[in-house]
């Protein structure tokens, strides 16, 4: 995939790390809402087309599916999406909501208890990842929607300039449950800039003076690992 | 202080005086040194072993020794044992030479304790320079050694300790164990253990007591330091997970990988308290991951893991490829096994209760372009030790291209399968509509098994054939020929064509043709029924031999015709010009009509040696003499527009043959190129020696190399075509008219060269004649005598009263012989049958030869004989036979003095043999 806005490799650390805080955060929050473990994959992070998004999300879950969405504002912008197939949808709600209540209820509640859990892991996520940037954020209420990857990626980023997207993505699965799913984040060009800024800034705040030489020495190795 | 009180009696003045004697030259000094801190001792060198003679109140504080025990004493008293050789050698050396002297020497207090003492000796001299005293000074220096030696032994003990971590170290990244660490937040403090120090080459006790928290990133390679800085920010910052590999620089400078592994601790109010974790070197694993790494991307294995209850895998970047994913380390459950083709094993089992290994082979459609491979899957399942919960761990691999060859095989296979049971109805069609008779035997020839042809063509019943011998039914007559074709078969040679006939059910035989085809220790073996064929056979056989005796007859009777002819026209001449008187040409015809008569004679005797196959006799022959003695028959039997040349070879060798065959030969060829030639030619006849190599012979099969006498006879007639030439041997063929050959000439001329093991070539050109060679083996011996006997001689001629019996039924042929013995003056006696032959034998007649015919009505000639033998015992006899019966009167029938001639015989002969017989008794 081609990419405009390359990450160094220690840009890619340092999101992958601040995505990790955040995620973790929110896997925590899942936790105490649902009393099972949440097993979180280290995050993946492309930067690619909304289609190759939509393809990747495709090839893991072929059905119908459920996504909470929130869209942010602030020294960058963009959506977040708490993914899951639509299936096991009814089951997050159960997990969270108590298995104490009757099909008809969960099912009444679903909207509700999605868009709350929703909002529970991905202001988590986004929230803390804004916090380590020394940023704010505005963060939208959660939607929910439904549909096919294509629908969730092509059809909701219209906006997309330039055609690439920030795909960041987390298996999470709940132990005993047959609940998982991806937490994506769909930033546009300029945010990314704008973004690989902020990451510039925490990598300096964290690694100081040490960075510049490494960085120096160690770019050419990097730059060719990433490309590999 | 004085000294008043020493113990060293004998000294004690001297001593004295040598105090007295300090004090007068040190003067006021002295009283200085005396009260002075600093320790000192004096003495004397010139007193016998250079005793101390003075010491201050310090020298006995430091020593422990009061002045009175010190003086008169020299000062080694206060050494310890373990004082060094060196040093105290070097003092004495000094004091000997009178040099002044520091050192430190280790002595002992008077309590026992040791002291490191450090001493100056100086000398002390008087006006004149000599030598009166030395004095030395004393410092307690202990301490000081003592802290060398610590220092000493604290430098050691860290050696040892560094060592010990390396060791430690070693043995860490060898046993896999980790150290821990724990960093408090809240105080920037790092606390590690024993293992953690080892690794980051930190002092133990340091690290176990609490360093700055940023020593965590002090041992950390450079190029991974910011890598893990941020990781470590992330959880300062709230991340929940630390989970990173990077590498340690030891002190000695080599690189450990290790994996951290921690967790952030959190306060009520979420706020990180401390980070703990543990390090674990993982240099040798990374390795080994390297090595498994490539060995799973150059074998194509993919790996993957999976926690029992969770909905995603851990999967490797080749099981991505594998299945056509985007690469990934997490995948769910359901993705993996949405991929696995209806009905197929899924790639990950998720039912409860699983255990041990586990393999299994599916199909999947690719994600990435839909394409079907077949993967297989081995996996095993494992306790996970963590969460206590079924870990299963495994790997998948391409097996297409094997499930593709075996696919393959199985499609080769079942066309092969089908092709043989379509191949095999074929056959069973065959065996079973086959007219043929088919037999599996084994290696004794034994039937195994058998068509139904059997059935139809012999009329048993399969059961009654299968376990019989193959010879069960044969023909007697054909036993010993089935045998050989069954050991034949049996030694393994193929079989083919031979007949023989079989019994069937119901008696009659059937005449079989086998093939015999030997597989293994068994064989197989086809007959037909040929029956009706050889019945044909039969019947062609039976008409070509009437048409061969129709022909032989017409031949006889046309040769017979012409003797006839000859002899009737001769006589019906001689009757004529007998009645006419003109009796000067009788004997011209009487001769001609005896050569005809010979002929025919000689024509009957062919015919009946052709027919019985008479043994030749073979004798010592000059053909040149034999072919020169028969121009005048030649001359005689070819017409007068032939002509006749006779080219005998200068010295030709002898050969061995039937001459009378030899004869008969010629005359046959000879005849045949007079036929040849209806409107006249050139007949030659000559004779060579002839020699075949063994090149040559080997190009005609049925020659053997040798040296021959060669005959030819040529003629300059009509030739023959070549397939004519080919069939002039058959015996019956002939060209000329029906009635007017036998067919049998060429036919005997080849079977008499033949058995006389020579052989017989034609060369022939239409419209320019044929040669007929005889080639007749070379004889190296001797040539026979043969009396050729001309005429009634007068050696035949009887003696005064002999007397002949004559008994033959046959009244001409009796006339005849009658007639020969008058003319040679035997007294004759006839009978024209047995009994009155042997009531003339009964009579007391001398008779000295009885001559009978020995088929005579009645009695016959042998049984005559014997009548005779009783009455006459020395009665000679000669039996007269027509050839036929010869066989009869084989040998053992002719006793003592009897002899056989045979009809027709001439004249001569006759006369010969009775003369001959009459002299020998």
């Amino acid at each position: 995939m081609s990419v405009d806005i390359a990450l160094s490799e220690l840009e890619r650390d340092a999101l992958t790390e601040l995505v990790n805080i955040g995620v973790s955060r929110a896997a925590s929050s899942l936790r105490k809402m649902i009393g099972e473990e949440v097993i979180l994959s280290v995050p993946a992070i492309e930067i690619l087309s909304p289609k190759d998004a939509s393809r990747l999300i495709e090839e893991r879950e072929a059905g119908q599916l459920v996504a909470v969405r929130q869209q942010f504002e602030g020294a960058f912008a963009g959506r977040a999406l708490l993914i899951f197939p639509e299936e096991t949808s009814l089951d997050l709600v159960r997990a969270v909501v108590g298995n104490q209540l009757s099909p008809d209820e969960v099912a009444e509640m679903e909207q509700e208890a999605l868009a709350e859990t929703g909002n529970v892991i991905l202001n988590g996520c986004l929230a803390t990842m804004a916090n380590m940037l020394k940023r704010s954020l505005d963060i939208s209420l959660p939607e929910v929607i439904r549909g096919d990857g294509p629908l969730l990626f092509e059809l909701l980023h219209q906006r997309a300039e330039g055609g690439l997207v920030l795909f960041l993505y987390i298996n999470f699965s709940v132990r005993n449950r047959d609940i998982r799913g991806y937490i994506a984040m769909l930033m546009d060009l300029p945010s990314l800039a704008a973004l690989q800024q902020l990451i510039a800034d925490f990598i300096e705040r964290v690694v100081g003076k040490e960075v510049e030489s490494v960085s120096s020495k160690g770019t050419d190795s990097q730059n060719a690992s990433w490309q590999a | 202080m004085t000294v008043r009180n020493s113990p060293q009696q004998p000294h004690r003045r001297a001593i004295e005086s040598a105090v007295d004697e300090l004090r007068r030259q040190a003067g006021p000094i002295f009283t200085a040194l005396e009260q002075s801190g600093l320790p000192l001792a004096i003495t004397d060198p010139r007193l016998p072993d250079n005793p101390v003679v003075f010491v201050n109140d310090a020298f006995s504080e430091i020593t422990g020794y009061p002045a009175e025990e010190a003086i008169g004493r020299n000062g080694r008293f206060m050494q310890a044992p373990e004082s060094d050789p060196a040093t105290t050698a070097r003092i004495r050396a000094a004091i000997e030479a009178g040099r002044e002297i520091s050192a430190e020497v280790l002595n002992v207090r008077k309590d026992g304790t040791p002291y490191w003492n450090r001493m100056f000796i100086a000398p002390i001299r008087d006006a004149s320079g000599n030598i009166i005293f030395f004095l030395s000074t004393h410092f307690d220096v202990t301490q000081v050694h003592e802290a060398e030696r610590i220092h000493r032994d604290l430098q050691t003990g860290q050696k040892k300790l560094d060592e010990t971590n390396e060791r430690l170290r070693f043995t860490l990244a060898v046993a896999g164990a980790g150290g821990s660490w724990e960093w408090d937040i809240v105080n920037q403090c790092l606390n590690a253990d024993a293992r953690f120090s080892a690794l980051y080459g930190l002092d133990p006790i340091e690290a176990a007591r609490g360093v700055p928290a940023d020593v965590f990133f002090s041992a950390i390679h450079p190029e991974d330091r910011p890598r893990i800085r941020i990781a470590v920010a992330g959880i300062l910052g709230g991340a929940e997970i630390f989970s990173k590999e990077y590498r340690l620089v030891a002190p000695d400078g080599s690189l450990r990988w290790v994996h951290a592994r921690g967790r952030c601790h959190f306060d009520e109010n979420d706020q990180p308290l401390r980070f703990t974790g543990v390090l674990v070197d993982i240099t040798e694993q990374k390795h080994v991951e390297e090595r498994l790494r490539i060995a799973q991307t150059a074998g194509g294995i993919g790996t993957f893991e999976y926690v029992q209850g969770f909905g995603t895998v851990s999967v490797s970047d080749e099981f991505c490829r594998l299945l056509g994913l985007h690469l990934t380390n997490a995948l769910p459950v359901r993705t993996i096994n949405a991929l696995v083709m209806p009905g197929d094993p899924p790639v990950i089992e998720q039912s409860p209760g699983l255990e041990g290994t586990s393999y299994a082979e599916f199909r999947i459609a690719r994600s990435d372009n839909g394409e079907h491979r077949w993967l297989a899957r081995r996996g095993e399942y494992v306790q996970d030790v963590e969460t206590a919960g079924i870990r299963f761990i495994g790997v998948v691999y391409d097996i297409t291209t094997a499930k593709q060859s075996e696919e393959r095989l199985r499609e080769l296979n079942e066309k092969l399968e089908s092709r043989v049971e379509e191949r095999t109805r074929e056959r069973d069609r065959l065996w079973s509509l086959s007219s043929d008779l088919f037999s599996v035997c084994d290696g004794h020839g034994h039937h195994t098994a058998i068509n139904p042809a059997w059935t139809e063509l012999l009329g048993y019943r399969e059961d009654e054939v299968v376990g019989t011998r193959f010879d069960a039914w044969v023909h007697p007559e054909d036993e010993a020929s089935t045998h050989e074709h069954l050991k034949a078969v049996l030694r393994g040679d193929a079989v083919g064509d031979f007949d023989m006939r079989l019994r069937a059910k119901d008696g009659a035989y059937r005449w079989i043709n086998w093939t015999f085809a030997p597989a293994g220790d068994m064989f197989y073996s086809v007959g037909r029924d040929v029956t009706q064929r050889k019945q044909l056979e039969d019947q062609l056989r039976q008409s070509q031999k009437m048409e061969a005796i129709g022909q032989l007859t017409g031949g006889i009777a046309h040769d017979f015709n012409n003797l006839l002819t000859g002899i009737v026209g001769s006589l019906d001449l001689m009757q004529t010009r007998i009645s006419q008187g003109r009796t000067e040409n009788v004997e011209r015809y009487a001769k001609a009509a005896m050569t005809s008569a010979n002929r025919a004679a000689a024509l009957t005797h062919r015919l009946l040696a052709f027919a019985r196959r008479q043994p030749l006799d073979p004798r010592s022959v000059d053909a040149n003499r034999l072919v020169t003695s028969m121009e005048d028959l030649l001359r005689r039997t070819i017409s007068e527009s032939i002509q006749l040349e006779l080219v005998p070879s200068d010295n030709l060798w002898l050969t061995l043959c039937d001459p009378n065959q030899l004869e008969s030969a010629i005359l046959n060829l000879a005849i045949n190129a007079r036929d040849a030639m209806p409107d006249g030619g050139k007949l030659t006849i000559e004779t060579s020696n002839f020699h075949l190599d063994a090149a040559s012979a080997s190009t005609q099969q049925d020659v053997a190399p040798g040296h021959y006498v060669a005959i030819s006879v040529s003629d300059t007639g009509t030739g023959m075509p070549a397939d004519i030439v080919a069939q002039a041997f058959d015996p019956f063929f002939t060209t000329k008219p029906l009635g007017e050959g036998t067919g049998l000439g060429l036919s005997m001329v080849y079977g008499f060269a033949k058995q006389s093991e020579g052989h017989v070539r034609i060369y022939s050109e239409v419209g320019k004649g044929t040669t007929v060679n005889v080639y007749l083996p070379r004889y190296h011996g001797e040539l026979d005598d043969q009396d050729v006997p001309s005429g009634l001689r007068q050696a035949h001629r009887a003696e005064a009263g002999e007397t002949v019996l004559v008994v033959e039924d046959e009244p001409v042929v009796r006339g005849l012989i009658l007639e020969v013995l008058g003319d040679l003056g035997y007294r004759a006696l006839e009978a024209d049958d047995g009994p009155s032959g042997l009531s003339v034998l009964e009579s007391k007649q001398r008779i000295d030869l009885l001559v009978t015919d020995v088929g005579l009505p009645g009695l016959n000639g042998r049984q005559l004989a014997d009548h005779a033998r009783l009455l006459r015992p020395n009665l000679r006899v000669l039996f007269i036979t027509g050839y036929a019966e010869k066989a009869a009167i084989s040998s053992g029938f002719l006793e003592a003095g009897m002899e056989m001639i045979t009809k027709p015989f001439a004249v001569d002969d006759l006369a010969s043999r009775i003369r001959h017989i009459i002299e020998r008794s």
